[in-house]
């Protein structure tokens, strides 16, 4: 039987990455165990040959079409100059603003004057859940809408760290090393996700294998 | 300095910084789609993001870390939005370009090797991407994927692992 250890080190031989003792562990595993030898066999075949695969010609034509696409007039500018920049603008916007508003409101009100006309920030509603199912983790994602934008809220619990592949229509987004909630829900922003999206599918992944799944509607195009 | 350069108009120095890189940007994209005609968009759309968004770029990192960034996760998204392909079949073309016998086994296994390549899932494929076909090494990977080397390297193990199932259920390890 080959253990996850035995594994490691038969990758990490394969990478040139086994100091002088794991070369010594690996050599004695090997010549105790036929199998591990066939194991060792065939993953250093398949390195081998994905090593040995060339490289495929570019089109000929795609440096010129690179260059044909790009903008005559380049953006120049650090990022730090272009904040700055939009820093400015900002703040003489803000000043205009504040002009206008006192010009045209007058004297500023009591303080209890505007006591009623704050009105709370939109809540989130829920726009649709479902049951988290597969092998080594149970839960419900939903997902929800607010003024900005959609969010997926999480409620699992899982034997390991999860990833979450959250795939729709031109749509993908990766939530990399979920850890074990116990259940307890996380809130991820979905940036980008357009009402109307349709269907949106959850991939749950562990170690790189799907352990589990659900799907979700964000609402009809 | 090419970068700066680039960043500043010099169309030449862009020109030079696609010719630098296209070869293994276009080889990525078509590895993770194995789509040539994707792989051309993924491409082209990578250095144009890349020379948009040249002033976000950190000069204190690698160059070639931040646009392999880019073009994976282009072909990511190109492959979310692409719609399911018909499995790959390890005999089509088999019959196509006969040349020496050695020529053809190389060929075959490149073909067995990309199906079971497409059969993982895009994240692995990923790793295995940029590790055997970018040589890149795992501090560079971990770089642009994110996550940790120790991850990236278990990962990448479990990839490698699916792969040999693959071939092994093609017939090819043998």
């Amino acid at each position: 039987m080959t253990t996850p250890e035995q594994l490691a080190l038969i990758h990490a031989e394969i990478d040139g990455e086994l100091d002088a003792g794991q070369r010594a562990e690996l050599a004695r595993s090997l010549l105790a165990d036929p199998e591990l030898r066939h194991v060792r066999d065939e993953l250093r075949r398949v390195c081998t040959a994905l090593d040995a695969l060339g490289d495929v010609e570019p089109p000929g034509t795609l440096q010129a079409s690179i260059l044909a696409a790009l903008p005559h007039t380049p953006v120049r500018g650090t990022r730090w100059a272009m904040g700055w920049r939009y820093a400015a603008c900002l703040a003489g916007v803000a000043v205009a603003a504040a002009v206008i508003f006192t010009t045209m409101r007058g004297v500023r009100p009591a303080p209890t004057e505007l006591t009623g006309t704050l009105a709370p920030a939109a809540a989130a509603t829920l726009v649709d859940s479902a049951t988290v199912s597969g092998q080594g983790v149970s839960g419900s994602a939903s997902l929800y809408r607010d003024a900005s934008g959609f969010s997926l809220e999480l409620a699992v619990a899982a034997d390991a760290a999860l990833d979450v592949r959250v795939a729709g229509e031109g749509y993908t987004l990766a939530v990399n090393n979920l850890k074990n909630q116990g259940g307890r829900p996380i809130r991820v922003l979905l940036p980008g996700l357009e009402p109307g999206s349709g269907r949106i599918d959850l991939t749950f992944l562990s170690s790189g294998r799907p352990v589990g799944s659900a799907s979700l509607r964000a609402g009809e195009k | 300095m090419l970068v700066s350069r680039c960043h500043g108009g010099d169309r030449a120095a862009c020109g030079e910084l696609v010719s630098r890189y296209q070869r293994p940007i276009f080889n990525a994209a078509l590895r993770m789609l194995h789509q040539p005609e994707d792989a051309r968009d993924v491409a082209q759309t990578t250095f144009l993001k890349a020379f948009e968004h040249l002033g976000d770029y950190n000069p204190s990192f690698k160059f070639y870390s931040w646009i392999y960034r880019i073009a994976i996760n282009e072909s990511l998204n190109a492959l979310g939005s692409r719609r399911p392909l018909a499995p790959l079949d390890a005999d089509e073309q088999a019959d196509e370009a006969p040349g020496p016998e050695q020529r053809l086994e190389g060929e075959q296994m490149s073909r067995a090797i990309d199906k079971a390549l497409m059969g993982i899932e895009p994240e692995l494929r990923t790793l295995v991407v940029l590790r055997h076909f970018m040589h890149l090494s795992y501090q560079d990977i971990a770089d642009i994927v994110s996550l940790p080397e120790k991850t990236v390297k278990s990962r990448l193990y479990s990839a490698r692992q699916l792969l040999r199932d693959g071939l092994v259920q093609q017939g090819t390890l043998l």
